[in-house]
């Protein structure tokens, strides 16, 4: 698994080894943990977020999402910024960047008002940090002067990355909160305000479980709990809208920005290139798995490129932005009727089941011999793509135009295939 | 249907539950592969251990834990590149290494319920392989010496890739038509397709590695002709391909045979050799299974292996058993061949005498199969090498030094017959130690 193909890229004018990072967060709160990460290949770190506020944590702080036996579909956390000394901190940013000068340290600061911002801009930009990002978005603060109740005020963010750009001659980032409906108007605010760049998106607000017993949200932390973080898998589709439509909003494009959300394989980080991501960030992953995780990143991202001709990460990304269209432009002419192939099927019934009860009762069940049959009624929906449990039994066929059009189906790119 | 059918096919749904479906023809795989979803959803069930106990319990090196992780984590191609850069033999070893007795018996997972199906994740990466046309190994400008290796079983192509990716000019010398060994004319292909011993050989011809077929080196050619054309350095990877024979009356009848003659028939007559009547086949190994059920897969009536162990003491793979069980094919345990039946020159029926010293037993049959284990050929026509009184080669079995410099052997004709897997670790650090002292040697010059 040794592959490598050259992953560098250029990010807000500093040089990185490849596009994979650690965001901040537990995973790189430390010099031993950064220092095991850079060795697994990771191309940098976010540092876990300094402020002048030292957290104080709760006892239990996480949760975890399940759909049927996958645990991890989604997780909680209810961790604040570094619970550490700011001085540590520094001293760990210093020495990071000492010992391994070609690997990216990113600072990341959370402040409660200008002094403060303006301050951490200075001690971080002295330990000879690379980047800094500042953390508008953390959900679970113990302070409401702090985390994503700023990220929800385009003014203070304006303010904020003002009072950061001015205190330091490094680009500095803006980290958003996806709480909210339009991430555009935070992240212009922060351009205005001097940052150069833009990551989306910090966790989620949420409630991932009630206890039955406690009849409270889980984690249960002495009868009581919070609405707090989620991140992993489930919040990979809102990551990648927002960063897709930061992308294509006008004072946006030129951005660089950093993909954060449920990035678990090279193929989630790929798919954070391509709606116009440079580099993306890791947590969760990394909690439930580790640091190895990286090498199959590396490894599947280079066979990738080998793959599909690409010399450079640059070269993809945003690729896929000019084909993520509005609803109301798609093309709605034709319909494209499914094929069951009936050696392959197992006779389960499930997609019987769901076009009947969901969809538009197309598919005739044979009792006798348990196969299921298409008939004039289906709309090309796929609903019954998505429930068969057999990979390739159910796939596109026919192309049925819904009135005389004049292109050959030759002309029509569709995919709905479920691996 | 009768009852025996029916019974049958109530085997073969129970068997099919476990992923096990039994397949009737002689060259159709008895087990089903997997596709990537198949596949993912036994990746899923990896427990991605810290320091994973099955990458240690892998004789070659394979590095199971990684490979699921790459499957797992999506990335296909990066567990073909692992176990082909680990292992010359990949695709074979998935369908035949020993599983239950390596990396999944030390697999983590056991303890909550079953192990990964390692070796059928095994084979999905090599099929990505084949499939993504991916030249994972490359070899180095081959402007070393010239090394032979004899045979081109397991141990030889094993040790051949690894001394060609290194540099060396290497030539394989095969006494039979076609390259493999024990992979090629030894196991059923219900077990092992010829296509997946092809595919791996395919790999090591493309690192440059000549082979010269119908030249068994000590009869055909001499190694004192081989060292005229210039090769520095020998590998003997040779197996071992006599039957053990024992005497008891009726052993030269017409249809006594012996396991390596009886499977190779078979396997050359690619499905089209008929099996007819009564089929005993004596032991209680890999090969006295695979000898049973290739009797049963080419159309004889009915199969019993005879052993003169218990089925717990049985070599074979558990697997493996399960397997011909399920073909309807009856092991008679703890009894041992006594007397061939004759009638006219040819097999009529077994005596076989109980280990308890009381029990008898008599049964019809029309063909008698030995497969009571191999032995060396003589060793000494291709060198007077030092051998072990079993007549297999003396010499330590991870550095593979003979008696004689410059000559070197590993696999089966050292270790005396064991796995697959344990010829391709061997003939792999085998390699290690002809590249020392060919170094070394060139040094001295």
């Amino acid at each position: 698994m040794a592959h490598k193909a050259d992953l560098s890229i250029d990010y807000l004018g500093v040089k990185c080894e490849n596009p994979f990072f650690l965001s901040s967060s537990p995973v790189g709160s430390c010099y031993d943990m950064v220092k095991k990460a850079y060795e697994a290949g990771w191309g940098g770190v976010f540092f876990k977020t300094v402020g002048i506020f030292i957290a104080d944590e709760c006892s239990p702080r996480f949760d975890n999402n399940a759909k049927e036996a996958t645990p991890w579909i989604g997780f909680k956390n209810m961790e604040q910024i570094s619970d550490k000394p700011l001085e540590d901190n520094l001293q760990a940013m210093y020495r990071l960047k000492r010992d391994y000068p070609d690997k990216i340290m990113v600072a990341s600061i959370m402040g409660s008002n200008d002094e403060e911002w303006t301050e951490l801009a200075k001690l971080v930009t002295q330990t000879g940090a690379d980047l800094i990002e500042c953390n508008f978005s953390c959900p679970q603060m113990t302070s409401h002067a702090m985390g994503s109740d700023v990220g929800q005020s385009p003014d203070l963010v304006r303010q904020y990355s003002k009072a950061v750009s001015s205190a330091t001659d490094l680009p500095v980032i803006a980290k958003m909160t996806p709480n909210l409906g339009n991430m555009e108007e935070p992240a212009i605010a922060a351009i205005e305000g001097g940052a150069a760049g833009i990551s989306a998106i910090n966790t989620i607000k949420s409630i991932t479980n009630i206890d039955l017993e406690f009849k409270t949200a889980m984690p249960v932390v002495n009868g009581k709990s919070s609405i707090s973080g989620y991140s992993g898998a489930a919040a990979k589709p809102i990551g990648l809208r927002f960063i897709a439509q930061m992308k294509q909003h006008p004072l946006l494009k030129n951005v660089q920005m950093s993909g954060i959300g449920g990035i678990e394989t090279w193929r989630d980080a790929l798919e954070y290139i391509l709606v116009g991501s440079h580099n993306v960030q890791v947590t969760t992953a990394v909690m439930q798995y580790g640091y190895r995780i990286v090498s199959d990143m590396i490894s599947g991202l280079s066979y990738y490129m080998e793959e599909e001709g690409f010399d450079k990460v640059e070269d993809m990304v945003g690729l896929a932005l000019p084909n993520i269209i509005p609803a109301e432009e798609l093309q709605r002419n034709f319909k494209i009727i499914v094929d069951i192939d009936h050696d392959l099927c197992i006779g389960c019934g499930r997609c019987y089941i769901s076009c009947f009860d969901a969809a538009h009762q197309a598919i005739n069940w044979d009792f006798e011999n348990r196969r299921p049959t298409v008939n004039d009624e289906c709309v090309g929906c796929h609903l019954c793509l998505n429930v068969c449990p057999v990979l390739n039994c159910i796939t596109p066929g026919k192309i049925l135009w819904k009135e005389d059009w004049k292109i050959t189906p030759d002309e029509i790119n569709f995919k709905t295939r479920y691996e | 249907m009768d009852r025996g059918e029916q019974r049958l096919s109530k085997v073969t749904a129970k068997n099919q539950l476990q992923g096990k479906e039994i397949k009737k023809d002689y060259l159709d795989e008895a087990v089903h592969g997997y596709n990537t979803r198949t596949a993912m959803e036994e990746a899923a069930r990896c427990v991605l251990c810290y320091d994973a106990p099955c990458s240690k319990g892998c004789p070659a090196d394979t590095k199971p834990a990684d490979f699921i992780r790459s499957i797992r984590f999506r990335n296909f191609k990066g567990a073909a590149a692992t176990i082909r850069e680990a292992n010359a033999l990949g695709g074979c070893c998935a369908k035949v290494c020993p599983y239950d007795r390596l990396c999944e018996e030390a697999c983590s997972r056991t303890g909550i319920d079953r192990p990964i199906q390692i070796g059928k994740l095994q084979a999905f990466a090599v099929d990505m392989e084949r499939k993504f046309n991916m030249k994972i190994l490359e070899a180095k400008k081959a402007d070393k010496e010239k090394v032979a290796c004899i045979g081109s079983g397991p141990a030889s192509l094993s040790c051949a890739s690894k001394l060609a990716r290194e540099g060396y000019q290497v030539t394989i010398f095969e006494a039979l038509d076609k390259p493999g060994g024990v992979l090629t004319y030894g196991i059923i292909p219900s077990r092992l397709p010829q296509d997946v011993v092809d595919f791996d050989i395919e790999k090591v011809k493309e690192l440059g590695v000549e082979f010269v077929f119908n030249k068994k080196v000590g009869q055909d050619i001499t190694l004192t002709e081989l060292k005229e054309q210039g090769f520095k350095a020998f590998f003997i990877g040779t197996g071992l391909w006599k039957s053990r024979e024992i005497d008891i009356p009726g052993i030269n009848l017409k249809g006594v045979r012996n396991a390596i003659g009886f499977l190779k028939e078979a396997r050359s007559g690619k499905g089209e050799t008929k099996v007819e009547g009564n089929v005993i086949v004596i032991g209680g190994g890999d090969v006295a299974m695979d000898c049973a059920a290739t009797a049963k897969l080419l159309g004889a009536e009915r199969v019993t292996i005879v052993y003169r162990r218990t089925i717990e003491e049985a070599p074979a793979d558990i697997a493996e058993i399960e397997y011909v069980q399920s073909l309807g094919i009856s092991i008679i345990t703890k009894f041992a061949p006594q007397e061939i039946l004759g009638d006219d020159g040819k097999v009529a029926g077994l005596i076989a005498r109980g280990t308890d010293d009381f029990s008898e037993l008599k049964l019809k049959a029309d063909t008698i199969v030995f497969a009571i284990g191999q032995e060396a050929e003589d060793m000494k026509k291709i060198a007077p090498i030092e051998l072990n009184e079993n007549g297999t080669i003396a010499c330590d079995i991870a550095k593979g030094f003979t008696n004689i410099e410059g000559i070197f052997a590993a696999g089966d004709i050292v270790n005396g017959g064991k796995t697959v897997v344990e010829a391709v670790a061997q003939g792999k650090s085998v390699a290690e130690s002809i590249m020392n002292y060919l170094s070394k040697k060139e040094g001295v010059n």
